[in-house]
């Protein structure tokens, strides 16, 4: 097998015209000796070789001489050639992992997508949130300020009931680590939401369908305890890593497979999405217990919020669990635990006076930052979009629409 | 052969090949995937290299094939070329944001980002056409990179000028500059592709796309695919060979659509076998007729290797076929 001569046609390098060649592989001394029709010999070391392999024909050129090519036409040959160059470990991984041939590279590529996509549902949460213990307090507030302007829009702030509802926050315990501020908006809408800077929004609307002070305690306690627990940057964690895992596994295979992975990774941040409301919910629950509350007003909330909302969506395409299973849990757990209610004369006061005031549009006022500091703030925000869109290539309306405190 | 006939008159035969499979391409991008995945996407250079000695080998001018010796290696180089003139752009960026106003960094990153096309153009024709070969011979640019950014920034001036009227002349300039600077050994290229003609063309495309609710659309990719190609011829001294496409309306239809329907309902697997079928479409349907004998052709060209305008194009997705 060794040293047996081989025909070839061999391309100079110097003129397009081919000539015909004799080719012997020296293994011994890793030499290509070839001899072409005109007499003339050349010797090619082994270690300076590439081939392509083009059905039966082989080419095979020599880094030293990029241009000169050698045309083999015979599989055994190209097969004596790649172990030898195996040997010379010329040939790269890639060409070795092509020569597994079709089926086992497709399934190495499917066993490694399957590793990913485990490791994506059950690892990465964890990694994530491990990740967002460790990013200081001050994150929170700077993602805060950014999506207040964009959350809280053009509503109208509601001076006099936001003091009262200051007020009405100051008798409860919280159990937040941080500042916590109140405001009230007029809106229509019937909302809260917790910003992770300690911004609690109350859109005026909800206020006015609560019956009583339990309600509105129910309320802030699950709004501060998205804060407490900073179930925002928690989430944002996790979009990140998950948003780079999706781009580093489909970035270069195709569009189609890159929006289906990305449709799944919305769904199931939902799913986060919806474990982190029923937290909060349960954690308001614990608070209204501790503040010696009628745990029933989370219930009754509820009740307000289902009559707001005949039509839900589907669970699985929702950010919130179905308001009807919410009341459900706690109803369910409030069954279990013991309490007793004492709520304090002083917050049915407040909330008597929250919702009989109709106090007069207030033209200026802004979300106890300055206006000045709101306007910083607001530039901020644009410079920092793009920075984000320039150096990493995302879509931050991407980022902002997957933050999903902007209901209660 | 007499030797009354010195210089080859005779007419060549010229057949053109594409022998690429979509199950062989898609073995490349999957491994190219593996490799590129557990590298963390350091592996993208060679895995671009991968493709396009692929697709190169593929490709046979009478049963011999082209061969594209660029490496990943050279790639990555202009790669980390790339992201150093980013990384500056960005900070530049950054500064004039921070010290001047948004507005000026803005201004700063549009116009670095627009000043570096030409560069890209020029760099990815030397890049790219040093490292192919054909039958042991280099194709090679001659263009001259400083004329050519002086010419790209007039184009674009009379562009922005005429809203954008010039931008077909623009368009066409470029070709015609580009292509006339190419040479195979001692073959040079020539391409005489003009504006009006251009600009003529895209308007009936444009206007006829519309009056037949865009159906025309496969008919205007067929005249412009028709005008590159017949514009294109390649001269040896006395010696020449002309381009000719025969691409129709019809086959531009079944190509475009059979490969919308071939990705979507393959959820996107199928872009190996759409992209094989798109190359073997371009090469059935370019003819050569002439007398250049490509046997008898020279080296010329140097080598040269600087990968930083093949990667600028990829970077920017600048199509320059």
């Amino acid at each position: 097998m060794n040293n047996t001569t081989q025909a070839a046609k061999y391309f100079n390098g110097l003129i397009a015209a081919s000539q015909a060649a004799s080719v012997i592989i020296n293994e011994f001394m890793g030499e290509l000796h070839i001899r072409t029709s005109n007499g003339s010999v050349a010797i090619w070391l082994l270690q300076d070789l590439e081939s392509n392999d083009y059905g039966p024909i082989m080419e095979i050129r020599n880094k030293k001489y990029p241009a000169a090519v050698l045309k083999i036409e015979d599989k055994r040959f190209a097969q004596q050639f790649y172990n030898t160059m195996k040997q010379y470990k010329r040939a790269d991984i890639h060409t070795r992992l092509l020569r597994l041939g079709f089926s086992k590279i497709t399934a190495i590529a499917i066993g490694l997508f399957l590793l990913i996509a485990i490791a994506y549902i059950y690892i990465l949460p964890t990694i994530a949130e491990k990740a967002a213990t460790l990013l200081p307090d001050s994150f929170d507030n700077k993602i805060g300020e950014l999506f207040m302007d964009s959350f809280v829009g053009d509503r109208k702030i509601d001076s006099t009931k936001t003091s009262y509802l200051q007020a009405f926050a100051a008798e409860l315990d919280l159990k937040n680590k941080k500042p916590l501020h109140f405001t009230v908006v007029k809106s229509k809408q019937v909302n809260a939401f917790a910003l992770p800077n300690g911004q609690i929004v109350v859109y005026s609307a909800i206020i006015d369908k609560m019956k009583n002070a339990e309600e509105l305690a129910a309320l802030l306690g699950h709004e501060a305890s998205h804060v407490n627990q900073r179930h925002s940057t928690k989430m944002l964690c996790r979009n990140l890593a998950g948003y780079m895992i999706i781009s580093l596994l489909f970035n270069d295979v195709n569009g189609i497979m890159a929006v289906m992975a990305e449709n799944f990774h919305q769904l199931h941040t939902l799913s986060y999405s919806r474990k982190f409301e029923q937290e909060a919910d349960e954690l308001g629950l614990k608070i209204l217990m501790d503040n010696h509350i009628n745990p029933n007003g989370m219930i009754r909330l509820f009740e307000e919020l289902e009559k707001e909302n005949e039509f839900q969506l589907p669970e699985i395409l929702s950010t919130h669990p179905l308001t009807k299973e919410r009341k459900i849990h706690m109803q369910q757990i409030i069954s279990k635990s013991p309490y007793h209610t004492n709520t304090p004369i002083r917050l049915n006061d407040l909330f008597e006076k929250i919702k009989k005031l109709n106090s007069p549009h207030d033209k200026n006022a802004s979300l106890q930052i300055s206006t000045t500091n709101y306007k910083s703030i607001y530039n901020m925000s644009i410079k920092t979009k793009i920075l984000i869109r320039a150096t990493f290539h995302l879509n931050f309306s991407y980022l902002s629409n997957k933050i999903p405190w902007t209901r209660i | 052969m007499t030797s009354e006939n010195p210089i080859n008159q005779t007419n060549q035969n010229y057949q053109l090949e594409f022998f690429g499979k979509g199950s062989e391409y898609f073995s490349i991008m999957i491994v190219n995937w593996l490799l590129t995945l557990v590298t963390l996407g350091i592996y993208y250079p060679w895995a671009r290299a991968k493709k396009l000695q692929y697709i190169y080998g593929q490709t046979a001018l009478n049963e011999e094939r082209f061969h594209f010796s660029g490496t990943g290696k050279e790639m990555f180089r202009g790669f980390i070329k790339i992201f150093i003139f980013y990384i500056a752009v960005i900070s530049i960026f950054l500064l004039l944001m921070k010290m001047v106003s948004t507005l000026a960094g803005i201004l700063f990153f549009y116009l670095a980002i627009l000043s570096i096309i030409p560069f890209a153009i020029h760099g990815a024709f030397r890049y790219r056409l040093s490292r192919t070969t054909y039958r042991g011979i280099r194709f090679g640019y001659r263009g001259d990179r400083h004329l050519f950014v002086g010419y790209f920034f007039r184009w674009l001036l009379f562009t922005v000028l005429t809203f954008g009227i010039y931008g077909a002349w623009m368009a066409m300039n470029i070709r015609r500059y580009t292509h006339s600077n190419i040479r195979y050994g001692d073959v040079a290229f020539s391409n005489d592709g003009d504006g009006g003609e251009f600009l003529v063309l895209n308007l009936k495309g444009y206007i006829l796309s519309l009056l037949t609710l865009g159906i025309y659309i496969f008919w205007w990719q067929r005249d412009l695919f028709n005008y590159y190609i017949n514009r294109m011829r390649m001269i040896k001294g006395e010696q020449k060979i002309q381009c000719y496409s025969t691409a129709t309306g019809r086959a531009f239809f079944n190509l475009m659509v059979g490969n919308l329907l071939l990705v979507i309902f393959t959820l996107g697997l199928g872009t190996a076998w759409a992209e094989m079928r798109t190359l073997r479409f371009i090469w059935n349907n370019i003819k050569m007729e002439g007398n250049i004998n490509l046997e008898e052709v020279y080296q010329t060209e140097d080598e040269y290797n600087d990968a930083f305008g093949e990667d600028l194009l990829d970077f920017f997705e600048i199509d320059i076929a």
